[in-house]
């Protein structure tokens, strides 16, 4: 989607990654304060957050060299990806890495998110009113679709394998 | 740095505050007990706040246009160290997920039942070529692209799958927080949800895997990898599904049931 990318927009990108594990860290410090049970804030945290802001980083510098791929598939392919599989390589690889990024807090990590997910669509509210009812309606039935059927399909599956 | 900027960050953090203060809280509803975490206080207090009425002095200066439009732009790198954390979920079961492996290839079809209950309620309500756009996945980024590609997002098709997006966009994490342990609840195991929830969208994975964890939290190493595996397998693989099975089996049942009713 982007073109590849000049040190201006890297550093801008480095920021704002920083002030996504800054927000997780302040969310796990608000955690830890009113349920002392649990994650602790630690080195190891510390450890890991910096590990997130690295792999995220070069999931993007990735996304940007690949961003001129002749093949369509991998030129598409989201930046969400890269950094995923950026990341499973590298806990693969150190068990360091596996520690430390566990020190980190899940849902400390999705509170910040979420909070800029619903400020980002703040301004979208109005297109609500464009939408019929019948497609919300027909919304509910396609996310239980989905869910249910690979959800039941899964079920399925597992019972077969014995698990 | 522009002024109403930092008025975004302290709002952030003011939010989160409020939203990791509520905490935890269950809701009881018979035999079925739905937990609402943190992450959907801060969804909803964020959208509650946006209601134009309230946009007035400090909370305008807040959703100005240019912060909106950051938050909207950047949305997607703040998620990046989110995708990050579920690599380190998925490095220690790796051996496990591949020995099923092909439980999750299998799973992937079940992606196809929007548009085999979605479409059936589509037409039922009424709607003919909005409903194409509307069932045939949940609306995303990759639906979005088809659809435009093929019939222009000014066709019916394409409002049908814009309306899908924004109704996604604003309710898909809350709606899959609350249905993820529903399914729980009703005897599906949390192995089988975990795996479902890679449905293709980051929020509405975190909201389906996010409420699993806290239901079960001595799983969520489990939970969380088999969720971030299937999410990972769908973005390789969902584009394949949808265009190989979703489309043909979408006109084949739009056939079906619009003669039916002439």
């Amino acid at each position: 989607m982007e073109k590849r990318l000049g040190l201006n927009q890297y550093v801008k990108y480095a920021l704002v990654l920083l002030l996504s594990v800054g927000l997780i860290l302040f969310t796990q410090e608000l955690k830890v304060l009113k349920y002392p049970d649990s994650t602790p804030v630690t080195g190891m945290t510390i450890a890991g957050l910096a590990s997130l802001w690295l792999f995220s980083m070069i999931g993007i510098g990735i996304s940007s060299l690949l961003s001129n791929s002749k093949i369509g598939f991998i030129r598409n392919f989201p930046i969400l990806g890269w950094v995923s599989i950026t990341s499973l390589i590298m806990c693969l690889l150190f068990d360091f890495f596996v520690t430390a990024i566990q020190a980190v807090d899940f849902l400390s990590i999705t509170t910040p998110i979420l909070t800029f997910a619903g400020i980002s669509v703040a301004d979208r509210l109005v297109d609500l009113r464009k939408t019929s009812w019948k497609v919300a309606i027909v919304a509910v039935f396609v996310f239980v679709g989905t869910y249910a059927g690979s959800a039941l399909l899964a079920q399925f599956g597992l019972m077969l394998a014995g698990k | 740095m522009k002024k109403n900027f930092v008025y975004l960050l302290i709002f952030a953090v003011l939010v989160i505050t409020a939203a990791e203060w509520i905490g935890f809280q269950t809701i009881t509803i018979g035999s079925i007990s739905i937990t609402l975490l943190p992450l959907v206080f801060a969804i909803l207090l964020t959208m509650f706040l946006a209601i134009k009425a309230f946009r007035v002095g400090f909370m305008k200066k807040i959703y100005s246009k240019e912060n909106v439009g950051f938050a909207s732009k950047y949305l997607i790198f703040i998620m990046l160290p989110l995708m990050a954390r579920y690599g380190a979920d998925v490095a220690p079961q790796i051996g496990e997920i591949l020995q099923v492996g092909w439980v999750f290839i299998i799973q992937e079809l079940g992606n196809l039942g929007t548009v085999l209950i979605g479409l059936p309620i589509a037409v039922w309500l009424g709607l003919r070529r909005e409903a194409i756009g509307a069932t045939l996945g949940i609306g995303r980024e990759g639906e979005l692209a088809y659809i435009s590609e093929k019939y222009t997002l000014e066709s019916k098709e394409g409002r049908g799958v814009l309306s899908l997006y924004i109704i996604g966009t604003l309710f898909g994490a809350l709606f899959f927080s609350v249905f993820a342990p529903i399914l729980l609840d009703l005897g599906i195991r949390p192995e089988a949800l975990a795996m479902a929830a890679g449905v293709g969208s980051g929020s509405m994975m975190t909201g389906a895997a996010s409420t699993l964890v806290a239901r079960l939290p001595e799983m969520e190493s489990t939970i969380l990898s088999y969720a971030a595996a299937s999410q990972l397998l769908t973005s390789f693989l969902g584009t394949f599904t949808m265009i190989f099975l979703a489309v043909p089996l979408q006109q084949f049942m739009y056939k079906l049931l619009v003669r039916g009713d002439r």
